[in-house]
């Protein structure tokens, strides 16, 4: 790889960096609303870093190069939009350049970077081919794992029962489950999330992903609804209903979802921030 | 376009002499404009034409998991890549020797200590250690300082206590065990490791450069190499996240002993940043406490994204020997300090 391709492979990178953290809110997806500083800042330090080494590459003066060539000058330069197949021979390259006899300083001086950044270049082609959606209805359907019970709050306060509250699935499930005032009971709520189809008859799950840090530890929070018949999997909806009381007591920690008796439904756009 | 120039190239490849179109600048310049033209034209042009049409939903969901790990880790490896680069290029290496105990058995403890300090996850640790090594601290207390930060810095401990509400005694077990692992495994590295087993990036200020332009060359090359390695963990632990089904966890959640290797296979697979893995574990409820604490200790020091780190900037035959000995260290640490703590 030489410098050419690291400039080219760290701009490249910045530039994915900041396209999905400063230009957009696309970031949102993959992470924590709170990681957006970060994102930029090093997105900002891969662009210049990768700009300042071609605006080096670009002023550097030609020297004719007596070495003799061991690959050809462009075996790395050629065309890195070829980065998937350079990838594949890549396991081969690191495996000779990790054997401890080889001082892979030796070869890596400074025209020639380690050629396993290559591999950089699969999140930059994963965000602009493929612009990974926020996770759905499949990714919640792979955990079946039961949700954590909540720990039991009283601090949650009464709901008015003459209009309808909004509120965010978790604190449904948390009053459902943990509250003993039992401040659903009766009250008219709106929950959103996404449809995902549920195991049992007569029922779907309105769904949210949870996230803590990055879409990688996502985990569904579910209400199962009943009484209206579901929309396409993954469409957002809005749904109106009341809490169904279930003795939630008697069951095992955290196995069923909250059901909920839903009296309205409404699509609506899929929210800027899609996690919990 | 790219294609057109790289045969201009072909056409004489063994020339000393460019053609005389050439100009003065060097060949790499030449077309340097071309070839960013192209790949950003490929790269637009793919988000238009091809971007509708790749939308399996398991493509998806592995794409999101996989863009996620990467983006989720980069600003913490460009800081713990600056943080390396800025030790070799700035601090001199006597700053080392003072500070820690020249008797490398001795060092071994204050550099898990020192871990305190570094607020960052796994994959910042890695570069820094690599920094450290390279400046002449010790391998066996560079290691422990590896080993110790991610799992032991304030921000994790208050995230885990965060998420352990009630449970205070989960953060003193998280931080008494991951620092004896750490602490272990570093001895165990002075009296057993070779000198041969670990590759030191022998990194120095070359003459004639300036310390500037050391750390810029410095932070350049390490941003490369790691970031490589990082994307192959990030490939790894999204296909085997996506691979997977939970619900194989559910089924041995009931037997002590062979819930607590799950647990810590788990930690392994998923490859959480260290600052998010204490909620992962809050939400196992089915787990026993010593399980949970399996999964805390392993996962900031043994995971699928820290192991390819790991395995590219110290070399093979280093993770070959060092990650099975942390795995087996940290299983049975936290196995003991759960039996006596939870």
């Amino acid at each position: 790889m030489n410098r050419m391709a690291q400039s080219l492979v760290l701009t490249l990178l910045g530039g994915a960096l900041l396209r999905i953290s400063a230009l957009s809110t696309t970031y949102l997806n993959y992470v924590k609303p709170g990681f957006r500083p970060l994102l930029i800042a090093a997105g900002l330090v891969v662009f210049l870093l990768g700009v300042m080494g071609l605006v080096q590459e670009w002023r550097r003066p030609f020297v004719p190069d007596r070495r003799p060539p061991e690959h050809g000058p462009w075996a790395d330069g050629r065309a890195p939009d070829a980065g998937a197949r350079e990838a594949s021979e890549d396991g081969r390259d690191t495996a000779r350049e990790n054997s401890p006899d080889d001082g892979h300083a030796g070869h890596a001086g400074h025209r020639h970077g380690p050629r396993v950044a290559w591999l950089l270049c699969l999140p930059v082609m994963a965000i602009f081919l493929i612009t990974p959606p926020a996770l759905g209805s499949f990714a919640a359907g792979r955990d079946e794992t039961p949700q954590p019970r909540p720990t039991v709050l009283d601090g949650y306060g009464a709901l008015a029962g003459d209009r309808v509250t909004v509120m965010p699935l978790g604190e449904f499930i948390g009053r459902a489950w943990g509250d003993t005032n039992r401040s659903l009971t009766g009250k008219p709520v709106r929950l959103a999330g996404f449809v995902a189809r549920s195991k049992k008859r007569g029922q779907w799950y309105l769904t949210r992903m949870q996230l803590r840090c990055c879409a990688a530890d996502a985990f569904p929070l579910r209400v199962a609804v009943v009484g209206v018949a579901p929309p396409p999997d993954d469409t957002w909806v809005e749904v109106t209903g009341t809490w169904v009381a279930t003795p939630y007591d008697k069951l095992p920690k955290g196995t069923v979802a909250p059901e909920m008796k839903a009296t309205g439904l409404t699509r609506v756009d899929q929210p800027a921030e899609p996690y919990e | 376009m790219s294609d057109r120039s790289s045969l201009d190239w072909a056409a004489e490849p063994d020339s000393p002499v460019p053609p005389p179109t050439w100009g003065r600048r060097a060949p790499e310049a030449q077309v340097l404009p071309w070839v960013f033209a192209a790949l950003v034209g490929f790269l637009v042009l793919g988000n238009v034409l091809l971007a509708p049409y790749l939308t399996a939903p398991a493509l998806r969901t592995w794409s999101t998991i996989f863009v996620a790990i990467c983006v989720q880790a980069l600003p913490f490896l460009v800081f713990g890549v600056a943080l390396s680069a800025a030790i070799t290029a700035f601090v001199p290496a006597s700053v080392w020797n003072r500070l820690l105990p020249a008797k490398p058995y001795a060092a071994v403890p204050v550099a898990g200590a020192a871990g305190m300090v570094l607020p960052g996850c796994e994959c910042a640790s890695v570069p820094v250690a690599s920094g450290l090594m390279s400046r002449g601290v010790a391998p066996s207390a560079a290691l422990t300082f590896l080993l110790a930060s991610p799992a032991i810095n304030p921000v994790v401990l208050v995230a885990t206590a965060v998420a352990f509400p009630g449970e205070p005694l989960m953060v003193v077990a998280r931080f008494a065990a991951s620092l004896v692992v750490a602490v272990l495994a570093g001895w165990a590295w002075q009296a057993f490791g070779r000198r041969e087993w670990l590759r030191v990036p022998p990194r120095h200020v070359p003459p004639g450069q300036s310390r500037h332009a050391a750390f810029v060359s410095a932070m350049r090359h390490d941003l490369l190499h790691a970031g490589g390695f990082l994307v192959v963990g990030g490939l790894a632990a999204a296909t085997l996240s996506v691979v997977v089904p939970r619900s194989w966890l559910s089924a041995v959640a009931g037997v002590p002993w062979l819930s607590v290797l799950v647990l810590a296979l788990l930690a392994v697979v998923l490859s959480i940043c260290s600052e998010a893995d204490a909620f992962v574990a809050a939400s196992l409820t089915a787990f026993s406490p010593t399980a949970k604490l399996a999964f805390l200790v392993v996962g900031p020091m043994v995971d699928l994204k820290l192991i390819a780190l790991q395995a590219g900037t110290f070399g093979r035959a280093f993770a070959l020997r060092f990650v099975p000995l942390t795995f087996t260290l940290a299983v049975a640490v936290s196995a003991l300090v759960g039996w006596a703590l939870l």
